[in-house]
């Protein structure tokens, strides 16, 4: 697997290309779709309310479709190297998530469509914005989970072809009868592939809640006589979205997998620990949503039990196996630390940094005074920013390194660093700063202290989106003086 | 120390234990490279301890939260309690605005258009209890005050574009107004109010 990298004839590196660029383009401009809202609570660009909340429903929207198409493509692309995929199919299934976020950002920056991407029922009917806009977005996302549900179809055939069925994708044998199945000169399944066989099955079961969600709100949409139960579409709303942002972490985990082998010149070995370790993320990770409803003092109280245990114990499998590994292979490694290295490193630090500020919040008594505070967005940003944007870009970074001819200068390392992690770092404290004082999330105008916090926010991510600009250059510079263009230009001049 | 300090505190001196392993981690790239079975048995060995460690301190913090629960049993509903009935409307709470001081109170949380938050926050600032309003369901929140000052309460789900100014202001003991004083004055020994 170590030459992946470099293999520039590497099968589905197209499709990869055109998942990662296009996925890091929308994250770039909701980027700034961010700073603006932060600037405008910081009361320094204030946005009037219409516009602060279609901004705030495309930036979770965007960022959320966005980065799982990143997520995607980087899965796609590994277990692309186990079984043949049709890239059609793949690019297929793209084109239809892309028609879905066109219909989101028209639905929010024409529409001013603006009931968040959670669009609770029946709120999305009961705003101020234009009915036409409500369907422009809901039939949007209907597209993007059309999208997602070929792909998560084409990525369990695709798994289950290379290993065997479930028993063997599964790695069931290896487990249950590990005497036998060594005996027999099988082997399990490689890494890489655990994640991509729970993102195709969790990921189809998720999208299957969103159709039937999908449509009852479409409908609703079509006949304003239909009645839908709320508690119901909550329920369903939460169990499609968690499972979602969850399965963009644990896609990228596989991509960790390959990674940092890459990185440290070792090898990431399967056990049986690590086995099942991924059939206990496969099925918590559908029953963790129920923390979404705590407050929801009407749900079924053993839920919020469930909820609560299920999501502590989904803090197992990632700190005992998937980052005590990574650790274990950086240990006394050598590795280099390039840019791409260290995305990844500071990736999983933010991963389970933020995972400790989700159990927090999943524990029921300090739900009661964090839910719908300024520390959701606190700690889901650790991860989604500080940890699933970073092993992105650090992919993105190792590809590029792998194949340049030229290595990134240390004093420029530095400066990336520096600017990235600093403003992150000063951006991420200050929302966790206003949600332990009970700032609410998603006030365009905050309570004290929320509009101080703001500003220091503010601050933090415009200097880490200079940060990311740099990398963005150095990632130019990088792909420009790879290898094989060198090589071209030379037999150009000779040949 | 308030609640939020302490919050916060708990919250970094966990962080800081983590990203001081991954900092020891990345300074071991500097020493002499190690042979990656060497490096593995060291590691299981930490492993194993680390997941007992891990799953018992879980297990221990559920336990120990289980106590916490704000969900209300039936026995306990049946208690003697303040019943005071509580509408979240797009974009104000519809409820008496002045309240007695030890008292138990159970607030009974509907609305009529779309799903809002009710949480209150006491002088301090401090976010004290929050349940949800949602249509077609009441949510039953127990509270009890027991200091009196000004409180408000907030609305804590996204509900249109009035959700940031959706706040009332109430008050608790003897810091009544006149209209304080009244609106409680309305509240029958049921909960029921009675408008004159
Ligand atoms: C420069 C970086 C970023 C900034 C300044 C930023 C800023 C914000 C702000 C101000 C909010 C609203 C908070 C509130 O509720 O008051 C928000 C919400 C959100 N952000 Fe970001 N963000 C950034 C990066 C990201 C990234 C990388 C992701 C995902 C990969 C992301 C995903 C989300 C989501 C899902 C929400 C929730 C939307 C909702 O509440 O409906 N953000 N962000
Ligand atoms: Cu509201």
């Amino acid at each position: 697997m170590n030459d992946l990298l470099t293999d520039k004839a590497a099968p589905g590196r197209g499709v990869m290309k055109l998942y990662l660029i296009s996925g890091l383009v929308v994250v770039g401009l909701l980027l700034l779709a961010g700073l603006a809202m932060r600037a405008s609570q910081a009361g320094w660009l204030p946005l009037p309310a219409d516009g602060f909340y279609s901004l705030l429903t495309l930036h979770g929207a965007g960022m959320i479709v966005a980065m799982m198409v990143c997520a995607m493509g980087a899965i796609w692309f590994l277990t692309r190297q186990q079984v043949k995929m049709s890239a059609k199919l793949a690019v297929a299934a793209w084109a239809l998530i892309m028609v879905g976020v066109v219909g989101v950002l028209v639905a929010t920056l024409v529409g001013r469509y603006g009931s968040l991407y959670t669009f609770l029922y029946p709120l999305p009917f009961r705003g101020t914005w234009p009915n036409w806009s409500t369907g422009v977005f809901l039939i949007g996302l209907v597209f993007v989970n059309a999208g997602w549900m070929i792909w998560c179809c084409q990525m369990l055939a695709g798994v289950l072809r290379a290993h065997g069925g479930y028993r063997g994708a599964l790695g069931w044998d290896y487990v249950w009868h590990s005497k036998s199945f060594a005996a027999s000169e099988r082997h399990p399944p490689p890494p890489e592939s655990f994640p991509a066989f729970m993102v195709g099955l969790d990921g189809l079961i998720a999208g299957m809640a969103a159709t039937l969600l999908g449509v009852a709100l479409v409908v609703r949409w079509i006949d304003p006589q239909v009645q839908i139960d709320p508690l119901w579409a909550k329920n369903l709303t939460y169990f499609w979205a968690h499972t979602v942002a969850n399965l963009i972490i644990y896609m990228l985990a596989g991509v960790i997998y390959v990674a940092l082998p890459f990185a440290t010149r070792r090898e990431y070995h399967v056990s049986k620990v690590f086995v099942v370790a991924w059939w206990t993320s496969m099925t918590l990770t559908l029953t963790n949503y129920f923390h979404h409803l705590y407050m929801d003092f009407a749900q079924p109280e053993i839920l919020q039990y469930v909820g609560q245990l299920s999501s502590y114990l989904s803090a197992l499998p990632v700190t005992v196996v998937t980052v005590f590994g990574a650790l274990m292979l950086v240990w006394r490694s050598g590795m280099r630390w390039t840019l791409g290295a260290l995305f990844f490193y500071l990736g999983m630090l933010g991963w389970v940094v933020g995972g400790i500020g989700a159990e927090i919040d999943a524990s029921v008594p300090f739900n009661v005074h964090l839910h719908n505070t300024l520390w959701v967005p606190a700690h889901f940003h650790t991860y989604l920013l500080g940890g699933c944007l970073l092993f992105v870009l650090g992919w993105v970074f190792l590809l590029l390194e792998s194949r340049a001819a030229s290595t990134t200068r240390k004093s420029m390392s530095w400066l990336i660093s520096i600017l990235m992690f600093g403003g992150m770092l000063v951006f991420l404290l200050s929302f966790y700063v206003s949600g332990a004082y009970g700032v609410p999330r998603r006030y365009s105008i905050e309570p004290a202290p929320g509009p101080v916090l703001s500003q220091v926010a503010a601050i933090g991510a415009a200097v880490m989106i200079v940060g990311m600009l740099l990398a963005g250059i150095e990632a130019w510079r990088l792909w420009r003086s790879r290898a094989d263009l060198q090589e071209g230009a030379k037999e150009v001049i000779h040949g | 120390m308030d609640a939020a300090e302490k919050l916060l505190i708990a919250f970094f001196v966990l962080s800081a234990f983590i990203a001081l392993v991954f900092f020891i981690v990345a300074r071991s790239t500097r020493l002499p490279v190690q042979p990656q079975a060497e490096a593995s048995r060291f590691g299981y060995a930490i492993r194993g301890r680390w997941f007992i460690f891990l799953l018992l301190g879980l297990l221990g913090t559920f336990l120990a939260s289980l106590p916490f629960f704000p969900y209300m049993r039936t026995a306990s509903a049946l208690q003697p309690a303040l019943r005071v009935p509580v509408e979240a409307w797009q974009f104000l709470f519809i409820m008496p605005d002045h309240f007695p001081v030890n008292q138990r109170i159970i607030f009974e949380v509907k609305t009529p258009d779309v799903t809002h938050g009710f949480g209150i926050y006491a002088p301090d600032g401090q976010l004290l209890a929050q349940t949800q309003a949602m249509p077609d369901y009441v949510n039953y929140l127990d509270v009890t005050f027991h200091t009196s000052g000004r409180y408000f309460v907030r609305c804590l789900e996204f509900c249109g574009m009035g959700h940031p100014i959706m706040q009332k202001e109430i008050t608790v003991g003897e810091a009544a107004t006149a209209s304080g004083r009244s609106s409680l004055a309305a509240l029958d020994s049921n909960g029921v109010v009675t408008h004159e």
